[in-house]
């Protein structure tokens, strides 16, 4: 193997291998912190540290990094660099280098978030870096400016390349509608990075710019008003929740239809529909996370009429999922299993966001263990499930071998179990009172038993990841011959050798007019 | 990887392209970033000044070899990635004005204590001459459509020029306002100011370095089309943003 | 389903009266002191019986599918025929009248409880609140402070007008359901009703510095006898501590008035 041509490659396929690996190891590091606090808080008092800025930086690095580092750069990164050329009947990207460029970038972004551990007064303004706090901290705010202005730098060029790729570069005779959904999805969601990391950027810019070069925005004695920033920050921090929403559905869809071998439900109704509308409702309801921060009224009632609606598109999105099944051929295999539980673990998670969206019923549980719950359950689990799941899927197609499917099941099952333990619980202690972001609970004694519990589920899930992590090195070095196609799926990605070669066909392929990615065929 | 040997045959004679410029610039950036770090976070100038000596040398040197390695052999989507870039551009400018304007218009007084009046007059040359550039540079390129290189390249260069007067005004009136005590750090008014005329000053720049990117090929006669309807594209829009910065933050 | 059926058509109706419902909520109650905590319970309370039973009906679909159509000899591929156009459409307009029915009856009851939230009774015990990093400092109308303890009587709604002189905080009563930030530069509110005597704890629910965790504090509510015994105590030592011409009760404070939206 030629590592520079690794290194320096601009072929998509590896450059989605790299940011894959990357997004695994900045797993692995944020899951590690997750374990570290959950040692923390098994006892009231200190446990494992005396030091509460040690804790905080923990949960900072453990919540930018596993959204930051992991599960975007894993969707977009991974998944849309893999998948998005080949289901198009593409050789490459549009701008390969640029790509090169983004994977780099992403890999700059992770070791300035790994650095959190090395350097003197790291960062301990949580991923959300609210001002004032983040501005009179002695930690260093520079560094979370940093990571997230490249890794938002990275994922807009990414998306640039991936819209230009998607709109010009598609095989002959592949229409808009017979795309995958996957790469709708995966479109969406740069529509949305392209609108909204921006305003990201500049939020973390002007914490930045006020900390460091003296200026005023949010420094309310000069004038400065500090809900500037939370508005800006959650105008795209919503929207961000959909980022990573959209691309792991998508990949649930392509599980859910491939190894139920039949075809999506209701195609149009998911496009147009789900995955527009979740695109047209995200940029108006990031008040929700306002709700107790001042917010003038009218805001906080308009945004609840905005947020409960996105259960529309978003219900579609399940009855499209659902009604895949229908009628299906069903094969309980490792993704399958995975897509399976991503169902139930994200109907949990996105109903549990409905009482959050009622302004008067989030008075009580804003910031406390119920929202940790629910956006665990929502995006935690079922995101990192359909993200495994979706490793899983393809990753005859990446390597050319097969996984062990024992240990994959055994893994998965680990991890459910594990997931509920932990995530339930909090959603209780949560609506009890347990506030979140305390490194210790003395004022809260009732809830030290819940805790322990959680504890013990998150060591149990820890062991399910690790079986999958493991499961997938050993079946890259020494697994069984795949096979090219051996789900049996029409889409294009499975046309071409296992894995493919340098510009993916030998020749171009092109798609008939009787052709469709879920048009699957008796064998 | 063990699965190259897999498919030896098929990999035979498979190069895979590579570049080596993108793993440059991005770790430029990364000891940019560190750079910052030690300046302002631990007072260690000595530190920051030998990590933006690696920093620039980097980035500069990823940019020009990126340009020459890729410049004319692009498959022409520049044009339409451009519209894209700009648009997540044209955001960066909003939140910054939405955030002004969020503050302007929930603050009990406005402006905040220690303001001056600004000047009414310059803003008005400035957007004279970038208004002008526009045009130039939109003439240049109908030129060279029609095939006339020598004028082409008589416009191309006044818009440079009329670019560089720009920035040469801009930097005129920035020294006389902290000249006489309004820093951006007198209160949330000038730190809009700074910020967002500073903002828009960094597009000037990049617009114009993107011009002089192409310069030498402009000057051995080979340009390529596709790359100066972007570039210009990119001139445009920010024109088009300074009639925001003056009407907002110069004339409200 | 004739559940979901009723409830659909009261959303429906909801839908339609949802200002109706809010305004007659205020006007019938203008005597009598809301009690939002109460509300509040109960309005979770079905709010999650509905998120469950939703999810209960997804979730057996589902596990009825995964089961009647898993691959079985004769089974290899799914069968399942492209829709008519008419079922297609049918399929998005039944949801989306179904969802948004849903929707709208759970915003017009979010509605009428964040009235009663936000329609604070006249008359109430005001207390200002300045967080620190990491205290909570009131100041009663007559000048009298206390700090990490807000006493209170039994039976008068006590509003607090916050704000805080560094980094944002949460003034958060579990047992009163209410939180709302405190924050530098601007003046937000609260109330809650304390019908008896006992003691809550007040904990910060927003991120605020190293000792965010410890940052906790009580709210006494004293009978009201025992109250103004204690008012009364607090009142000659502050007069003893001050000079005279200061102890006359701080003037109202110039805070922006109750509005309702
Ligand atoms: C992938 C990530 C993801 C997703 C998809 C969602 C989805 C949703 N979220 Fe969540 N959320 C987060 C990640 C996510 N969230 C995170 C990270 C936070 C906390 C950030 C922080 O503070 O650190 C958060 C916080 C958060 C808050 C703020 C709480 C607070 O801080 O006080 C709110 C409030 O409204 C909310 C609501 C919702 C809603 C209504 C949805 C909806 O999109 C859900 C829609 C889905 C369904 C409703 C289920 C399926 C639909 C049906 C079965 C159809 C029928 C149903 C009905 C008609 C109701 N979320
Ligand atoms: C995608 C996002 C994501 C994911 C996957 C997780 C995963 C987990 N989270 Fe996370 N969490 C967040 C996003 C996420 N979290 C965010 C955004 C916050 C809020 C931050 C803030 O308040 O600012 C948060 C906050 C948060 C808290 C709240 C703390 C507090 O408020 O004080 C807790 C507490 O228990 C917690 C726990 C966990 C646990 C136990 C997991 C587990 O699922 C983790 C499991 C993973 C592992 C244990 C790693 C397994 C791998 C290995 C062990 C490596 C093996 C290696 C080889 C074999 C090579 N999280
Ligand atoms: Cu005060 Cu948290
Ligand atoms: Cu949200």
């Amino acid at each position: 193997m030629n590592l520079k041509e690794w290194i320096f490659t601009t072929d998509h396929k590896r450059v989605g291998v790299l940011y894959l690996i990357g997004s695994i190891v900045a797993f692995a590091v944020a899951g590690i912190m997750a374990l570290l606090m959950r040692a923390e808080l098994s006892t009231i008092g200190p446990t494992i540290t005396g030091n509460p800025t040690q804790y905080n930086v923990w949960l900072y690095a453990h919540g930018a990094v596993m959204i930051l580092g992991f599960q975007i750069p894993a969707l977009t990164g991974f998944f849309a660099n893999y998948c998005i050329p080949l289901m198009i009947g593409a050789k490459d990207v549009a701008f390969p280098r640029v790509n090169a460029l983004s994977v780099w970038l992403f890999y700059v972004g992770i070791i300035l978030a790994v650095l959190t551990f090395f350097i003197p007064d790291p960062p301990d303004v949580m991923w959300t870096g609210y001002p004032p706090y983040s501005t009179m901290t002695t930690g260093n705010t520079a560094m979370y400016s940093f990571t997230v202005l490249i890794l938002g730098f990275a994922s807009i060029i990414g998306g640039v390349n991936f819209l230009t790729t998607v709109a010009y570069m598609r095989a002959p005779g592949l229409t808009l509608n017979k795309l995958n959904i996957f790469v709708w999805c995966t479109l969406g969601a740069f529509v949305l990075q392209l609108i909204f990391v921006p305003v990201l950027g500049t939020a973390v810019t002007l914490i930045s710019l006020d900390k460091y070069l003296g200026t005023n925005f949010f420094d309310p004695s000069k004038g400065g008003d500090v809900l500037t920033y939370q508005n800006l920050f959650w105008f795209y921090s919503h929207p961000a929740v959909y980022v990573i929403f959209l691309p792991f559905i998508g990949v649930v869809y392509e599980i859910i239809a491939s190894h139920a071998k039949n075809m999506v439900f209701n195609y149009k109704m998911v496009v147009y529909g789900g995955i527009g509308g979740i695109v047209l409702l995200s940029g108006e309801v990031w008040v929700h996370h306002l709700y107790v921060s001042g917010m003038a009224d009218w805001l906080r009632i308009g945004q609840m009429v905005t947020t409960l609606m996105i259960s529309v598109p978003v219900g579609l999105m399940m009855i499209g999922l659902i009604g895949t099944l229908h009628k299906g051929s069903i094969a309980f295999t490792t993704p399958m299993m995975y897509a399976l539980g991503v169902v139930f673990l994200f109907l949990i998670g996105g109903l549990t966001g409905v009482p959050l969206a009622v302004p008067s019923l989030t008075l009580a549980v804003s910031d406390t263990y119920y929202v940790v719950g629910h956006f665990h359950y929502v995006m935690a689990v079922a995101g990192t499930f359909a993200i495994f799941g979706g490793i899983y899927h393809w990753f005859p197609k990446v390597t050319g071998k097969m996984y062990n499917e024992f240990w994959g099941k055994v893994g998965f099952w680990i991890t459910f179990v594990g997931v509920n333990i932990v995530f339930w619980i909090m959603m209780d202690i949560g609506v009890k009172g347990m506030p979140r972001r305390y490194y210790d609970y003395a004022h809260f004694p009732q809830f030290e038993d819940a805790h322990q519990w959680m504890t013990l589920g998150a060591g149990i899930l820890a062991v399910g990841f690790a079986i999958a992590i493991l499961n997938w090195i050993l079946g890259a070095i020494n697994g069984k011959p795949a096979g090219d196609n051996p789900w049996g799926s029409p889409s294009l990605e499975w046309s071409t050798v296992s894995p493919p070669p340098h510009g993916n066909w030998p020749t171009p392929p092109s798609v008939s007019e009787d052709w469709h990615p879920y048009g699957f065929k008796k064998a | 990887m063990a699965h190259d040997a897999h498919h030896a045959e098929g990999h035979a004679h498979a190069h895979w392209d590579t570049s080596v410029w993108p793993f440059v610039i991005s770790f430029g950036i990364l000891f940019l970033a560190v750079a910052f770090s030690f300046k302002f976070v631990y007072h260690n100038s000595f530190a920051a000044i030998l990590s933006m000596g690696l920093a620039l040398p980097m980035i500069i040197a990823g940019v020009a070899g990126w340009t020459s390695e890729a410049m004319g052999k692009g498959d022409g989507f520049s044009y339409s990635a451009m519209g894209w870039f700009i648009l997540a551009e044209a955001m960066i400018f909003a939140s910054f004005f939405v955030s002004y304007w969020y503050t302007r218009l929930h603050a009990d007084v406005w402006p905040p204590a220690g303001n001056i009046t600004l000047p009414k007059l310059m803003p008005l040359v400035m957007t004279f001459v970038l208004v002008a550039s526009s045009l130039t540079i939109h003439y240049a390129e109908h030129l060279l459509h029609l095939g006339n290189k020598a004028g082409f390249r008589t416009w191309y260069l006044l818009t440079i020029v009329l670019g560089a007067v720009f920035l040469g005004m801009s930097i005129y009136e920035w020294s006389h306002l902290i000249h006489d005590g309004f820093t951006i750090g007198t209160n949330a008014f000038s730190t809009v100011f700074f910020s967002v005329t500073g903002l828009h000053g960094s597009h000037v720049v990049v617009g114009l370095g993107i011009f002089l990117a192409g310069l030498p090929t402009v000057m051995r006669g080979d340009v390529d089309e596709g790359f100066m309807r972007t570039a210009g594209l990119y001139w445009h829009f920010v024109d088009i943003i300074w009639f925001f910065v003056v009407s907002q933050i110069y004339y409200w | 389903m004739h559940d979901t059926l009723k409830r659909v058509l009261r959303g429906a109706a909801a839908m339609a009266s949802g200002t109706a419902l809010a305004a007659s909520a205020q006007a019938a109650d203008a005597t009598k002191i809301a009690n939002p905590a109460a509300s509040w319970d109960h309005l979770w309370h079905e709010v999650i019986v509905d998120i469950t039973i939703i999810g209960i009906i997804f979730a057996l679909m589902t596990a009825y599918f995964v089961w009647k159509y898993r691959r079985r000899p004769g089974n290899e591929v799914g069968t399942s025929d492209k829709l008519s156009p008419a079922s297609a459409v049918g399929w998005v307009v039944i949801p989306v009248f179904v969802f948004l029915s849903i929707d709208f009856y759970t915003a017009a009851n979010g509605w009428v409880l964040w009235n009663e939230y936000r329609d604070v009774p006249a008359d109430r015990l005001e207390v200002k609140l300045e967080s620190g990093m990491y205290s909570w400092d009131y100041t009663y109308p007559n000048g009298v402070r206390t700090q990490n303890e807000l006493i209170v009587p039994a039976g008068k709604p006590v509003m607090l007008r916050m704000t805080s002189r560094d980094t944002l905080h949460s003034h958060y009563i579990p047992d009163f359901r209410v939180k709302e930030d405190s924050m530098p530069g601007r003046v937000t509110y609260l109330w809650f009703n304390p019908t008896k005597p006992g003691e809550h704890i007040v904990t910060c629910a927003e991120y605020c510095g190293v000792m965010h965790g410890y940052m906790a504090g009580r709210i006494i509510v004293k009978a009201p006898e025992e109250y103004a015994a204690w008012m009364k105590q607090e009142e000659t030592r502050l007069a003893a501590a001050t000079a005279p011409a200061e102890a006359t009760p701080a003037a109202k404070p110039a805070a922006k008035p109750v509005k309702k939206t």
